[in-house]
């Protein structure tokens, strides 16, 4: 499941943001995933049908790569521990893989709603 | 000719109209399929004024031309399915489900289907949705996008329940085609669940194939029941994504006739087929085709087996049939015989001397007579069946032919004479068979026992 986000209404505006970015930046450090080794779409949640498919649909070697941050990530957290700095994930490795593929999925479920619940009217009416 | 005093008076008049004037209303232009060029794409066009239309895109596509195995079914399978609404990629094109809906919602039907030389996508629907079922056909061959996942999720499940399918009538009729042909037309019309495709097929395997297969001079639009002037108007503007040339190339093998034997065992099921070099689709040899009518087989009379050599020579317990399968180099005329293995044996024994007494002693004229009517109804309601007579159109097309001309056909086999056909027949038989047999290998019999050289 996507969160709401109001990512495309800021990206339209370039001015809103180039103020908004230092702040986003500022915050993705602050949320301490990346000290962990972690990418921002490595914290959505799994329990849910339609991100099981799309973890289905990555490939196999970013399903790899997932699953070993992850579990050093939990390694990290029993030991109370962060990674040393020069292997935080960076700012340009931290990439959306999983949420394209979820948004598809959101939106090929959206549309078999609409197609699903069609009224037919009569032409001209 | 015929016995008159056998008939009554009806068919006395039916005889009496034929010999005066011949097959008139079947030699109409209509019988036949019109080829034009529109835009660059071939079209071959044939109008009835009736309330429905067959539109389709036959590719020169078939396993004959597919580089790797499997390849062929794979594009099959991804017919309709023109992708997924890509937010990020902008395209506006249909998902595979608005394709479903929409054409639900106009009450038309889309199929997709291969045969050794063609990939056929067809679409049937009311006359007046015809832009829209052709910007549909034009989508799907320009815009599909071969995704992983639906590969994986879809169409490989599909590949698997289709090939679960295949009987031993069709393993025998691919490994006779295997052996007469060897490579091109050799190779298998479904792969079978023991054919190593899953090294070969996968979805980027397929798109590349795509590229390379549906081009405009590699693709033909068949169309039976739609205006010249609605065809001339819409096709232009919605082909024009589909490229003029493929990019990589096809498997493309001049084919040679071998022949030889091969026996498979398997459980259940039992199969012979045993085949000739036959006609090719642009050759004009009528006799093969009056000598597919003369050993027959299927029965189309109610309670009578029929004058035809092969529904005669038939056991209790088997069906026989002869088919002239054509293709743009090559024909293969096949007798297949499936049943218990007993009377699959019998069946061949019988089937191979009633052949070898048409080489011999030739025929009687009142079987000829009623060989060439046989020959002569199967091409004129081929041609008048809607997929028959469009995969033959679309496949002459592609291949650089011009469509069957019905009414020049017609006319060679009231030519065929006994003779003619005896010595067809007599060459068939000096020639290399390709025999295959299927199921029970301790019964079923070799081409040697059964007399033919291999």
């Amino acid at each position: 499941m996507t969160a709401p986000s109001l990512a495309s209404y800021v990206t339209k505006r370039p001015w809103l943001s180039k103020l908004l970015k230092p702040v986003a930046g500022w915050y993705s450090n602050a949320a301490l995933y990346r000290q962990m080794g972690l990418k921002a779409d490595d914290l959505i949640s799994e329990e849910n049908a339609d991100v099981l498919k799309a973890l289905g649909r990555l490939t196999p070697k970013e399903s790899y790569d997932r699953i070993y941050r992850i579990r050093r990530a939990t390694q990290l957290s029993l030991q109370q521990k962060i990674l040393p700095k020069n292997e935080w994930t960076k700012p340009e490795e931290d990439v959306q893989y999983l949420s394209p593929i979820l948004e598809a999925i959101e939106a090929e479920a959206k549309e078999k709603q609409a197609l699903d619940t069609l009224v037919p009217s009569k032409a001209g009416h | 000719m015929i016995c008159r005093s056998a008939l009554s008076r009806g068919s006395k008049l039916a005889l009496g109209r034929q010999g005066a004037r011949g097959f008139a209303a079947a030699a109409s232009p209509k019988a036949s399929y019109e080829p034009t060029t529109i835009a660059g794409v071939k079209v071959a066009s044939r109008d009835d004024n009736g309330p429905t239309t067959r539109l389709a895109v036959v590719a020169k596509a078939g396993t004959r031309y597919e580089p790797l195995p499997g390849l062929t079914v794979g594009l099959e399978e991804f017919a309709y399915k023109a992708g997924w609404p890509l937010l990020f990629f902008n395209t506006n094109k249909r998902s595979a489900l608005r394709i479903t809906r929409e054409a639900e919602l106009l009450g038309g039907q889309l199929t997709a289907y291969h045969t050794r030389e063609a990939l056929v996508l067809q679409a049937s629907f009311l006359r007046e949705d015809l832009p829209y079922f052709t910007e549909l056909l034009a989508e799907v061959v320009s815009q599909t996008r071969y995704t992983t996942h639906e590969f994986h999720e879809e169409v490989k499940d599909i590949i698997h329940q289709k090939q679960a399918k295949v009987d031993a009538s069709a393993v025998a009729l691919d490994a006779a085609h295997a052996v007469a042909f060897h490579s091109g037309l050799g190779a298998p019309l479904y792969p079978t669940p023991s054919t190593p495709i899953d090294s070969y097929l996968n979805e980027q395997a397929v798109a590349d194939f795509a590229a390379a297969a549906y081009s405009k001079s590699n693709i033909a639009v068949v169309s039976d029941g739609a205006s010249e002037h609605g065809l001339q108007k819409w096709i232009e503007p919605f082909f024009k994504t589909v490229p003029a040339q493929g990019s990589g190339s096809l498997n493309n093998v001049a084919s040679k006739y071998h022949g030889g034997e091969q026996r498979i065992s398997a459980v259940g099921q039992n199969s012979v087929v045993i085949a000739f070099p036959g006609a090719s689709l642009g050759a004009s040899s009528p006799e093969t085709a009056v000598l597919a009518g003369l050993l027959g087989g299927e029965s189309t009379i109610k309670w009578s087996p029929g004058f035809s050599l092969l529904s005669q020579a038939a056991a209790p317990g088997a069906q026989a049939k002869a088919t002239n399968y054509a293709y743009s180099d090559a024909g293969l005329l096949a007798i297949q015989i499936n049943g218990q293995s007993a009377a699959v044996k019998k069946t061949a024994e019988a089937a191979v001397k009633a052949l070898k007494g048409v080489a011999e002693s030739g025929v009687s004229q009142e079987v000829l007579v009623k060989a060439i009517a046989k020959a002569k109804f199967t091409l004129l309601s081929g041609s008048e069946v809607g997929g028959v007579g469009i995969v033959h159109a679309g496949a002459n097309l592609i291949h650089g032919g011009s469509p069957l001309k019905v009414a020049e056909t017609l006319k060679a086999f009231e030519s065929v004479t006994g003779d003619k056909l005896k010595a067809a027949a007599k060459a068939l038989l000096e020639g290399k068979a390709s025999v295959a047999s299927v199921g029970d290998l301790h019964v079923l019999p070799f081409a040697e026992d059964l007399g033919l050289q291999v």
